[in-house]
């Protein structure tokens, strides 16, 4: 059984699994971070917050010194499971780990999700 | 089995289940960190008098109470910010907890049971002070429970024949208190001795009546007496009101039911939390800002969040923050962090449930100190609300990814902008008296994106759920300024996604009819708190602009002022003058006549993908302004005739899937990406207040995801 856990993510119960809502593919064990079985592509920001004033930092968009845009794609679709907007070289978040066995037992008995 | 909070390894040499600062003349933090009180005599005499029926009368009876006080307060009051609704009034049980709550600030309700807790235990009895009928106190102390120097609370004890019944509270934004800077707010303080005056529950008034010696002390310590005295007197009147109809109650019902149903709403939110709580997934949530500020200075700061949901509790858990620095005032405490996520719980996570401390009940909070986040003793406090709605925004993500499965998915959404340019103006206003005090157009915030719709545009107060931007003639004749533009326009200044974030609401403001005195604060100058939702991009950041010896006032006498917007000011300059593009934190400058500042406090983020966005809301957006021609076409993707706005579907579906098929072309597995990711690293000067890299608690962390630390 597939349990819809974000907009663009499910699990599927039975094998474990991170898939994508999307597409149906498969990304990685729901046991690891889904962003392990993504494609990861790392932005400039002001490559989609074009700067809005011509000063060179404060002009409204962010500065590339500070954050960079990591976007996490599925590998099957290329849908844009999530982003995350952090300092170059900062370590990802782990956003969510469901507790997968709790999960099942929510779902025994074959329950809709 | 383990549980998933066996999981939580803290940091040895810091605190988490208190603050970073011990007692002190005024203040028992050890106090503040108590849950709601055990059953006082009274509370358990009447704790079973009212039936379950009888009960839901009585809360909404107690409702309808501080509703009224709110409109008491707000009718007499002539204080900006508090007319705009950075206030909030509300009941509390005889052992000092909040039991019923206004519509207005919530977490202000959530601070003030600091004052009437330290009451009873250290001056109730003390025959210097002691607690009696007709008694006022009144406090502001960080260190003992307030937010900064700038909330105000007073409050009142009911009687009923000599039995402590209940309490009738206020709080509230005040313009001035007497810091070295105009409003209160100083980005370069490096103290809390430079932020003006701090009373810890004082009793500043018997017998129903402030005592004019009091009143002379404080208004002789602000800049603005006159709003000063009148707030003040409307605030006692607003407690009477409330001691009033509590009474009637009393009379009606008996004490012991009065202040035994008001500690089993307490006892009735709690339930309820865990109850929603158990149908929403057990597991181990994160999200995590930084801030781009100390206050004088620049520079990284690194704010996470850990939530553990588990059956019918949650563990908010907000370690490896970034040491204190104590060079700026951005520094919060411990309750400050906690009072602050009922900004989120209370009008997100919990909505519909009754809001008082009950909610929090299931919570445990476990904040790092000594850190920015949980602050020692001397530190400047008051911008340390930027720390705590850092972490408010990370919980409403957090929020947002537990409720998506769960019975309550219509609360998900982005989180409310929190990216702050707070102008602080003082002088003359049109009466003649002296004003101070922030421009409340920073309460038209654009909200987030939701899972079903569009942010709202210019939605409110980030702080409360039912606020006011003001009106512009009101502004006019109370603010040392005046209001030449208002509106929404901020092209491409808002999170884009397939539900796209709302805009905040945009001021231009001009020194008319005098000079005046404008400081500012605020975060979110290179970076920004206004963060996206599954994969929607994030509200922009938000410096300050101001433009100087310009040519408004000219243009205004000939009649040819063009309509001014955020995108035509900032990429257009469409007034002559100079132009500073600066940091939200500047010192007190003298401005001249006709000098120009814009103001909002920015747009939420987006929520999905950009490529699922609806091209036909796609071209709404164009149409009103809301996005450029190039974020239809670079961003969405979207291919359109220009002069009529007609999508072509076709064309544009093979758009999005070229732009899909680029993605899975130019993204990375994994295992190939994070090794060139984690060899980066800022600029030194910007980790200078951040501790260590990446992890400020953690010298040489190098997993690739944060929070795994042995
Ligand atoms: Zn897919």
């Amino acid at each position: 059984m597939r349990v819809r856990i974000t907009e663009y993510l499910d699990i599927d119960l039975e094998r474990e699994f991170w898939c994508c809502n999307r597409c149906g593919g498969d990304l990685i064990s729901a046991r690891e971070p889904y962003k392990r079985g993504c494609l990861l592509h790392e932005r400039d920001p002001r490559e989609i917050h074009k700067p809005i004033s011509d000063h060179p930092v404060f002009n409204y968009s962010f500065d590339p010194d500070w954050v960079r845009i990591i976007e996490f794609y599925c590998p099957h679709c290329g849908v844009m499971v999530e982003n995350e907007y952090l300092p170059p070289g900062h370590p990802l978040t782990n956003d969510i780990q469901p507790d997968i066995d709790a999960l099942k037992r929510k779902h025994a008995g074959g329950g809709a999700s | 089995m383990t549980s998933l909070r066996d999981q939580i390894k803290l940091h040895e040499g810091l605190v988490y289940d208190r603050h970073a600062y011990g007692k002190g003349p005024g203040w028992d933090p050890e106090l503040i960190v108590e849950k709601a009180a055990p059953l006082s005599a009274i509370e358990r005499e009447g704790y079973d008098l009212l039936s379950d029926v009888e009960l839901e009368i009585f809360y909404h009876k107690m409702l309808t109470i501080v509703e009224e006080a709110r409109e008491v307060w707000q009718n007499l009051s002539i204080s900006d910010i508090i007319l705009a609704g950075d206030m909030s009034t509300a009941v509390f049980t005889p052992s000092g907890d909040l039991a019923v709550a206004s519509t207005g600030i919530h977490f202000h309700a959530l601070l003030n049971y600091a004052q009437s807790k330290f009451i009873l235990k250290y001056y109730r009895d003390d025959p210097t002070v002691g607690l009696r009928d007709g008694d006022i106190f009144f406090f502001n102390n960080p260190l003992a429970g307030s937010t900064h120097a700038p909330d105000m609370f007073t409050a009142m004890p009911v009687f009923h024949e000599g039995e402590l019944v209940a309490w009738a509270e206020v709080g509230g934004h005040q313009g001035d208190c007497g810091s070295v800077s105009p409003g209160g707010f100083n980005p370069y303080a490096t103290s809390r001795f430079e932020e003006g005056f701090h009373m810890a529950g004082v009793k500043i008034g018997e017998n129903f009546r402030i005592r004019k010696d009091m009143l002379d002390y404080l208004c002789g310590s602000v800049r603005n007496p006159f709003v000063f005295a009148v707030e003040l007197r409307s605030r006692v009147a607003t407690c009477l009101r409330m001691r009033d109809r509590i009474l009637r109650e009393v009379e009606r019902r008996g004490p012991a039911a009065v202040s035994g149903g008001l500690r089993r709403l307490i006892d009735r939110s709690s339930e309820l939390a865990s109850d929603r709580l158990r149908q929403i997934n057990d597991g181990v949530y994160r999200s995590i800002l930084f801030n781009d500020t100390i206050g004088a200075e620049k520079g990284l700061v690194r704010i996470p969040v850990t939530v553990i949901k588990e059956g019918g509790e949650m563990t908010i858990l907000v370690q490896g923050v970034s040491p204190p620095n104590g060079k700026g005032p951005v520094h919060a405490t411990w309750h400050l962090v906690r009072a602050s996520q009922a900004v989120y719980l209370f009008a997100y996570f919990f909505r519909g449930l009754m809001p008082n401390v009950g909610l929090f009940e299931p919570l445990t909070f476990l904040i790092e100190g000594p850190s920015v986040a949980n602050s020692p003793e001397d530190v400047a406090h008051t911008e340390g609300t930027i720390i705590s709605a850092a972490v408010v925004q990370s919980f409403h993500i957090i929020g947002s990814k537990m409720l998506f499965d769960s019975p309550f998915r219509e609360n998900v959404s982005a989180p409310f902008s929190r990216n702050m340019v707070a102008l602080v103006f003082y002088g003359s206003n049109l009466f003649g008296y002296r004003a101070t005090g922030i421009t409340s157009t920073g309460n038209g915030a654009g909200q987030g994106a939701r899972f079903d719709g569009d942010g709202e545009h210019s939605t409110g107060f980030y702080w409360a759920s039912m606020t006011d931007a003001g009106e512009v003639e009101e502004f006019d004749a109370r603010y040392p300024f005046t209001i030449i533009a208002r509106g929404l326009l901020g092209t491409d200044y808002h999170g884009f996604g397939m539900y796209r974030g709302g805009s905040a609401l945009i001021e231009v403001s001009m020194a008319y009819p005098n000079p005046v005195v404008m400081t500012s604060w605020g975060t979110s100058d290179v970076i920004s708190h206004n963060p996206g939702l599954f994969g929607g991009y994030w509200g922009p950041p938000n410096p300050r602009l101001t433009i100087t010896k310009n040519d408004a006032l000219k243009l205004m006498a000939e009649g040819a002022l063009p309509e001014l917007t955020h995108h035509s000011l900032a990429a257009e300059r469409q007034l002559g003058g100079d132009y500073a593009f600066e940091s939200s934190s500047v010192n007190p400058k003298e401005f001249e006549i006709g000098d120009v500042f814009l103001c909002d406090t920015g747009s939420g983020g987006g929520y999905g993908d950009v490529l699922e966005r609806d091209p036909e809301a796609v071209m709404t957006d164009v149409r009103e302004g809301m996005i450029s021609a190039d974020v239809a076409s670079r961003v969405y993707r979207v291919v359109y005739n220009e002069e009529t706005l007609r999508v072509d579907h076709a064309a544009t579906e093979a758009l999005r899937n070229e732009e899909r098929q680029a993605r899975i072309a130019r993204g990375k597995r994994f295992d190939d990406f994070i090794g060139g990711w984690l060899a980066q690293k800022p600029k030194e000067h910007l980790l200078t207040y951040y501790g260590d890299w990446p992890d400020p608690r953690v010298p040489g962390y190098d997993k690739p995801f944060w929070g795994e630390h042995d």
